[in-house]
């Protein structure tokens, strides 16, 4: 494959330098099960290679502007992150919060807990300080085979949050980890790594919120490895809001032991390109999952949602809605998958997505998938795209409410159904208000 | 008030309306009565400017302005309503939200400044009164879960708040038991005055019980073939539709 004729791979160079960093990261290293570990996942990552639209997965969604935006991985940044912060949605909440910046922890910025039942470091503090709660737990729940990106994540990482409420412990406070690509200098590429540990019987409200910061390019390669221990609960949620020069992929993993629930919502506001992937997995009974989404998007924004539940266990429930509004030429992907384990006998699971485009140049690719195994259960799934519905609009029009507020009364109550889903009122009126800016 | 002038209309090719004449005076009630298909439900869609519906000939005034002119939501602070036969239902979207929208959206056409809160609440209290409306009923969605007979109150409510000139209560009976048709004919007989005026549209006598009629009118094959007083419907009532249909075509 050698000669100048040859078309170069798409992100070539990009993985050069990965092979480079990775080099002097083992140059620099011990030979601790931690290294290992990271040298497994490199491999694996070189294996598979950058995922590109020919893998099934990454059909729609190409990276390439990202690998081949002469990417630098640093913790420069410039001044003006604290304005940033300020005028963060969140900024009124009274919240526990670690910031980072591309992938880089800002102690000044942060406000951590009293030692006590919740724990909240730097993932590389984590590390040392918490050492067998970290091996416990650390790349234990994610994939690496079929998500190179994740084998990456594990080789590479960035620094992260590590959040640990203790056995039967509420947190006082939800937690905020901030993670801000600030590409003012450099084009930024990033790989947080967060680690969350619910235990037995504990309580946590955890806000993951995605902004970024510069005019030049940023890709973050984000990981979030959760781990709810039975009988525990935890409120998930993803804000993301940044710029049109960022292009972000965030895994998330949530395992979930018996008797747990959760309530996870994703809000995408705005970003170049996005790519989620949430997934479930239930060991236990009696586990209750509930996953929702909205994106809103415009300009040449690109949104795409792959969510996978798996029903390992019988007896579990899982309801699922993603809702997504779209205009000018942007772009939506959802692809959903239950997959019904051959034990998981009366499992009750449900999937929603729903779509109004509000242009004839936006692009919705949705697909829902369920795969069953066992035969006594209870599934149902569906897909809609389409406009807005001219009846109701007719019916708000025929009481003298003009057209263009009674689009905007109809679309913001399409999105607000995913809104108050998040059970912190005063989050959810901001982020309404976030919503009718983007939607009018 | 309203002058229908050899209204003709048409849903997809098809003819349903062929030369409508009819007018109202302020403070009249109009009952149009007709067999099924006679082009009663049209005619109410063509008032309040929904869109599936082409006008292809005639004209309809409403204090001079041309109506079939106007957008649904200019038609309606002009001051037509509507009370829907299937009222939607718009989750989301709460009662008191979008009634505060839609009144003040009038006040704006009017040049008047939007309703403080207070006043508004107060609004709302009085017409809840006047048409025996659930207080728990404004809190919700718009009609949503709403059982058939909330529904039209909900109707009668809405235009109660809204005063409109001209109330069109489209088969405003249909699915309701005795007791909600009281409920419903109480409201809107209280919102009658000598300012405004009603088309109720309907296929039974009974609602005509409550709601007493000035004129009734027979809609047949799209035009109206008999107009009379209150006792036109109760003859209609005994005898049916089909002694009309045979005038008809007796006449052609």
């Amino acid at each position: 494959m050698s000669g100048t004729l040859t078309a170069k791979t798409p992100g070539a160079e990009f993985l050069e330098s990965l092979k480079s960093d990775f080099a002097n990261y083992l140059a620099q290293a011990g030979d601790t099960n931690f290294v290992n570990q990271r040298k497994q996942a490199f491999d694996l990552f070189l294996n598979q290679g950058l995922p590109t639209p020919a893998h099934e997965e990454w059909k729609y969604t190409n990276l390439r502007k990202a690998y081949e935006a002469n990417l630098a991985t640093t913790c420069l940044q410039e001044e003006g992150i604290a304005d940033l912060l300020a005028s963060s949605v969140l900024n009124g909440l009274d919240a526990y919060k670690l910031v980072f910046v591309n992938g880089c922890f800002q102690p000044q910025l942060s406000a951590l807990p009293q030692a006590g039942d919740l724990v909240l470091l730097p993932l590389s503090e984590a590390r040392k300080q918490n050492a067998a709660t970290f091996d416990a737990h650390f790349g234990k729940y994610i994939p690496l085979e079929g998500y190179s990106l994740n084998a990456l994540n594990t080789a590479l990482m960035s620094d992260g949050a590590f959040v640990q409420i203790k056995k039967n412990k509420k947190a006082d406070k939800p937690v905020i980890l901030f993670q801000i690509s600030d590409s003012s200098l450099v084009n930024a590429f990033s790989q947080p790594r967060n680690l969350v540990i619910v235990e037995e019987g504990a309580d946590l409200h955890l806000i993951e919120s995605f902004l970024s910061n510069g005019n030049g390019t940023s890709f973050t390669n984000a990981v979030t490895e959760v781990m709810v221990d039975k009988n525990a609960h935890l409120e998930h949620y993803k804000l993301q809001r940044q710029s049109d020069t960022t292009y972000l992929n965030h895994f998330t993993q949530i395992h979930q032991e018996a008797d747990t629930s959760i309530n996870h919502v994703t809000l995408t506001l705005s970003g170049n390109m996005v790519r989620n992937n949430l997934h479930f997995y239930m060991n236990g009974r009696n586990c209750n999952s509930l996953l929702y989404g909205l994106y809103i998007t415009d300009g040449n924004e690109f949104v795409d949602n792959h969510t996978r539940v798996d029903h390992a266990m019988p007896d579990c429930f899982s309801d699922e809605k993603y809702k997504g509004i779209l205009k000018d030429q942007s772009t939506a992907v959802f692809n959903g998958k239950i997959m019904v384990h051959l034990d998981a006998q009366k499992t009750n699971a449900y999937q929603r997505n729903q779509n109004i485009l509000l242009s004839k140049d936006a692009v919705v690719n949705t697909k829902p998938q369920l795969e069953i195994f066992a035969d006594d259960v209870k599934c149902t799934h569906g897909a809609t795209i389409g406009q807005l519905d001219e009846e109701p609009l007719f019916y708000l029009r025929s009481r003298g409410i003009p057209e263009n507020e009674a689009r905007k009364l109809l679309l913001n109550a399409f999105a607000d159904d995913i809104a108050e889903k998040i059970r912190i009122p005063e989050l959810v009126q901001v982020l309404e208000d976030e919503i009718a800016r983007k939607i009018s | 008030m309203l002058k229908i002038n050899n209204l003709h209309a048409e849903i997809e090719g098809k003819k349903i309306l062929n030369g409508i004449n009819l007018e109202v005076k302020p403070g009249e009630v109009h009952a149009i009565m007709g067999p099924n298909g006679a082009g009663k439900s049209t005619l109410s869609s063509v008032l309040a400017g929904r869109a599936d519906y082409t006008v292809t000939e005639g004209s309809v005034e409403l204090d001079g302005k041309d109506l079939l002119e106007m957008a649904p939501e200019d038609r309606a602070r002009e001051g037509v309503f509507l009370a829907f036969q299937y009222p939607v239902e718009i989750p989301g979207v709460s009662n008191t939200n979008f009634l505060k929208t839609a009144v003040n959206e009038k006040r704006k056409y009017q040049g008047l400044e939007p309703m403080e809160a207070t006043d508004f609440l107060k609004l709302m209290r009085e017409k809840m009164e006047l048409v025996e409306m659930d207080k728990s009923l404004t809190s919700r969605s718009l009609n949503e879960g709403f059982s058939g007979g909330e529904k039209k109150r909900n109707e009668i409510f809405q235009m109660a708040m809204l005063e409109p000139r001209l109330g069109i209560l489209d088969e405003t009976d249909s699915g309701l038991d005795i007791d909600a048709l009281r409920l419903v004919s109480n409201g809107v007989n209280k919102l009658r005055s000598d300012k405004n005026a009603f088309i109720v549209i309907t296929h039974y006598q009974r609602l005509l019980d409550y709601i007493v009629p000035d004129f009734v009118h027979v809609l047949y094959k799209g035009r109206i073939v008999k107009s009379g007083d209150a006792n036109l419907a109760k003859e209609l009532e005994e005898k049916g539709y089909d002694w009309i249909k045979a005038e008809v075509a007796a006449s052609i």
